[in-house]
């Protein structure tokens, strides 16, 4: 369990910090570094939504994302939509 | 110093991620990690989906191998705002390989707000950066000492507020065609991939796909 965590945290620090260490990219490369965050921060949100096999689950977590997309969709400040979602979510499997 | 404007669109970031930290501390305390384990490893990975996952992975009796490598997975997007952070982060070699760790999604995103996607803002990233890690370390410590006294974290809907939060960061990046054709391109990698290779790998290439797409 130690060794996992001081494996981890090892790869991690040295994953961020490539970037670093390494030659600037050049201009054309780095434009399309524009590109990285929205597809990852979709992306992240989807991988939340799957089961253990990677496919979707339409349960309560899912309506109360549903209803963050709808709310940021519509320009709703950040915590609004964070704070909907898990209400939602909550909700939902309360009743 | 980062703009009040900057400021004021990172607190609620921090709030959100500091609440997020609780149920990861839960779950490793779950999971049999000590409490002092559980915040050592958000001080050094400062990474939630990673840390979720290895706690996650060595509590269902995955093998420790397994589990650093689908966790290790999941920051290899890192790979690509580190390099974007790299062109902005002040210093030499070793003073922007330690800010850079303070780069996560979240500061990255904020300082691309303030500047641009391949020149994020420095300040906002490295200041931002900074108090997502007190939030962060703060919530794993909250999570892992008083987690049997708050239940479960699902009952209060905490577990969907981590895709939300990363929902209401989508959409604010989502500013031209290019950025809406990367996150689509992102989207359906990570539909596909997913069950095929698993997360780690679904999330590196939705993070190509996106540079792919990424054309203005």
């Amino acid at each position: 369990m130690i060794a996992a965590a001081v494996a981890l945290a090892v790869l991690t620090i040295l994953i961020k910090g490539a970037g670093s260490l390494l030659p600037e990219v050049p201009d054309a490369l780095a434009r399309r570094l524009g590109g990285v965050a929205p597809a990852l921060l979709a992306s992240l949100a989807y991988v939340e939504l799957v089961d253990d096999g990677g496919a979707p689950v339409l349960d309560e977590k899912a309506a109360g994302v549903a209803v963050a997309v709808v709310l940021a969709w519509r320009r709703a400040p950040f915590g609004v939509c964070v704070v909907a979602g898990a209400v939602v979510a909550a909700g939902l499997r309360a009743l | 110093m980062p703009s009040r404007r900057a400021l004021s669109a990172a607190a609620p970031i921090v709030a959100a991620v500091g609440a997020i930290g609780v149920p990861y501390g839960v779950l490793a305390e779950a999971s049999g990690f000590p409490a002092w384990l559980t915040v050592l490893l958000s001080m050094t990975v400062f990474a939630g989906s990673s840390q979720f996952a290895l706690v996650s992975v060595l509590g269902a009796g995955g093998s420790p191998a397994a589990a650093v490598a689908s966790a290790a997975l999941l920051n290899t997007r890192y790979l690509a705002t580190g390099t974007a952070a790299a062109r902005v982060l002040p210093g030499g070699r070793l003073r922007r390989f330690a800010l850079a760790q303070l780069v996560v999604d979240e500061s990255y995103v904020l300082g691309a707000a303030e500047g641009t996607a391949h020149e994020p803002d420095a300040d906002t990233t490295i200041v931002s950066g900074a108090l997502l890690y007190a939030g962060w370390t703060a919530g794993s410590l909250v999570g892992a000492l008083f987690g049997q006294v708050l239940g479960d974290p699902e009952t209060v809907g905490l577990d969907a507020a981590l895709p939300a939060l990363f929902v209401a960061l989508l959409f604010p990046v989502l500013t031209d065609r290019p950025a809406v054709r990367s996150a689509l391109a992102g989207l359906a990698t990570a539909v596909v991939l997913t069950p095929l290779a698993g997360e780690g790998i679904a999330l590196a290439a939705a993070a190509a796909a996106g540079l792919v797409a990424h054309r203005g």
